[in-house]
C-alpha cells in the first residue's frame, strides 16, 4: 500500500518514480542479495512485485489455465536470469515485460490455432473465480462488498484499453510508469493522459449509478 | 486488436488520442481537485482488485519454489528462435509443430514441439544427457538421451512450463523456460 499522502499533479512531473517508491528502491538490492543465496530477499521480490506481474497477465484476459501457465513462466524465467539482469533495481519493468510477452505468445498461438479469427477468444474471462464467489469469501461488511461489486462491475465494462490500463495500475503497491509501460507497451507519457482519463470515464459511469 | 501478429500490440498506444475510446473530449483535464479523486479511486480499484483477483496462493508459492531451480552451475542457453514469433504463419497450415532454437556460444538446441511428443537435435552433433524439466513442482523430470547425432526424441509433449537441462561434453547447459 502506498504511504502517506495520495497522488497528486506531481505525477505528470515525475512519472518514473510514482508510487511504492520506498519498496522499489529496495529492488535492486534484494535481487543482488538473492543472487548471494539469500532466499529471505527472493522471498521479499516474489511478495512485493507478484501482483504487478499478476495484473500484466490479467489484463491481457487470458484464460486461467494459459494465465497461471504465464504467471510460472515468468518466475521460473526470472529466478534463471537473476544474475545476468542488467539494471536489478528495474525488475519490476523486467518482470512486466516477460509476461506481456508471453501474454501476447499464448493470445498468437491461440490465433494461429483457430482458423476463425474469433475475438471471442481474446476475451475469455475467469471461469474458477467469480468475482460474486470471491466476496463470498470476503470478510467485508455488505454494504461495502456491494459497492466493492459495483465499482469492479463498472470497471469491467469500460473499453478494452481502459481496462487493461486501469487492471495493471492497480497492482499492489502500485507500480510505476516504467513498469506499467513496460507490461503493456505504452509510451510512459501517454500513461498519465489516458489513466486520466480512464479514471474519470469510470467515476462517470459511477456517478450514473448513484454508487459512490 | 484483430490484426495479426505482436506488431499489432506493439501499436498500442502510439496514439491514444485518436483511438474511438479517447475520441470525445472530457472538458477540463488538469486541476487538483480532479487529480486528488483520480487518486482515490485509483486507490479503491488497488482495493477491490486485492479481494476480487488476488494473485491465487498456489501461484504464490509457485514462484516462491521457483529459486529453488536458481542454477548456478549451468551456462543458460537462451532462446534465440521461436516459430511463434519468428516464422511466417502458413495460411491454412494451423498445427504447425513450434520449432525453437536455444543457443548458449557455439552450442545450439532445436527443439520441434508438437502434440506427440518432443524432438531435438543439439548442435554440434554430439552424445548428451538431457532431463526435461518441469517447474518446482516436478520432483523427477523426464531424462532423454542424445545419440551420437545429437538427435533426441521424448513422446511426452511438455506441459506448462518446461527447460532443458542438457549434460554434454563435461558442462552443463540449462535452456531458458518456456511455455510450449
Amino acid at each position: 500500500m502506498r504511504a502517506g499522502t495520495l497522488p497528486s499533479t506531481a505525477y505528470d512531473d515525475m512519472p518514473y518514480t510514482r508510487g511504492g517508491t520506498v519498496d522499489r528502491a529496495e529492488v535492486g538490492a534484494l535481487v543482488q542479495s538473492a543472487v548471494d543465496g539469500d532466499a529471505a530477499a527472493w522471498k521479499a521480490l516474489v511478495e512485493g512485485l507478484s501482483p504487478l506481474v499478476w495484473s500484466v497477465v490479467r489484463s491481457h484476459r487470458l484464460s486461467d489455465a494459459d494465465g497461471h501457465e504465464v504467471y510460472q513462466t515468468v518466475w521460473l524465467r526470472f529466478s534463471q536470469h537473476l544474475r545476468r539482469i542488467r539494471e536489478p533495481e528495474k525488475a519490476g519493468s523486467w518482470l512486466a515485460s516477460t509476461a506481456r510477452n508471453e501474454c501476447l505468445k499464448v493470445i498468437k498461438s491461440l490465433r494461429r490455432l483457430m482458423p476463425t479469427d474469433d475475438p471471442q477468444l481474446l476475451d475469455r474471462v475467469s471461469e474458477e473465480r467469480t468475482p460474486e464467489q470471491s466476496l463470498i469469501d470476503a470478510e467485508e461488511a455488505a454494504s461495502d462488498a456491494e459497492r466493492i461489486r459495483r465499482l469492479w462491475q463498472e470497471f469491467e465494462e469500460l473499453g478494452d484499453r481502459c481496462r487493461q490500463l486501469l487492471r495493471v495500475l492497480m497492482a499492489s503497491p502500485p507500480p510505476s510508469y516504467q513498469e506499467v509501460s513496460a507490461g503493456l507497451g505504452i509510451a510512459v507519457g501517454s500513461i498519465g493522459p489516458m489513466r486520466q482519463r480512464c479514471l474519470r470515464r469510470l467515476r462517470a459511469r459511477l456517478d450514473a449509478l448513484g454508487a459512490l | 486488436m484483430h490484426d495479426d501478429g505482436l506488431d499489432a500490440f506493439d501499436a498500442f498506444g502510439q496514439d491514444p488520442l485518436n483511438e474511438e475510446e479517447f475520441a470525445e473530449q472530457e472538458g477540463e483535464l488538469d486541476d487538483g481537485a480532479g487529480e486528488f479523486e483520480d487518486g482515490l479511486l485509483e486507490e479503491e480499484l488497488r482495493q477491490a482488485a486485492a479481494i476480487l483477483d488476488p494473485v491465487p496462493a498456489e501461484l504464490l508459492q509457485f514462484a516462491m519454489d521457483a529459486y529453488a531451480l536458481y542454477d548456478l552451475d549451468a551456462r543458460l542457453a537462451e532462446l534465440t528462435f521461436d516459430s511463434l514469433v519468428d516464422a511466417i504463419p502458413i495460411r491454412g497450415v494451423t498445427d504447425a509443430p513450434r520449432m525453437l532454437t536455444f543457443t548458449a556460444g557455439e552450442l545450439s538446441i532445436d527443439v520441434e514441439v508438437t502434440s506427440e511428443g518432443l524432438m531435438g537435435q543439439v548442435m554440434p552433433p554430439q552424445p548428451a544427457g538431457i532431463e526435461v524439466l518441469g517447474g518446482p513442482q516436478v520432483l523427477h523430470p523426464t531424462t532423454l538421451t542424445a545419440d551420437a547425432m545429437g538427435r533426441f526424441t521424448s513422446a511426452a509433449p511438455p506441459t506448462g512450463p518446461f527447460a532443458l537441462r542438457l549434460r554434454a561434453g563435461g558442462e552443463v547447459v540449462v535452456t531458458e523456460w518456456l511455455r510450449a
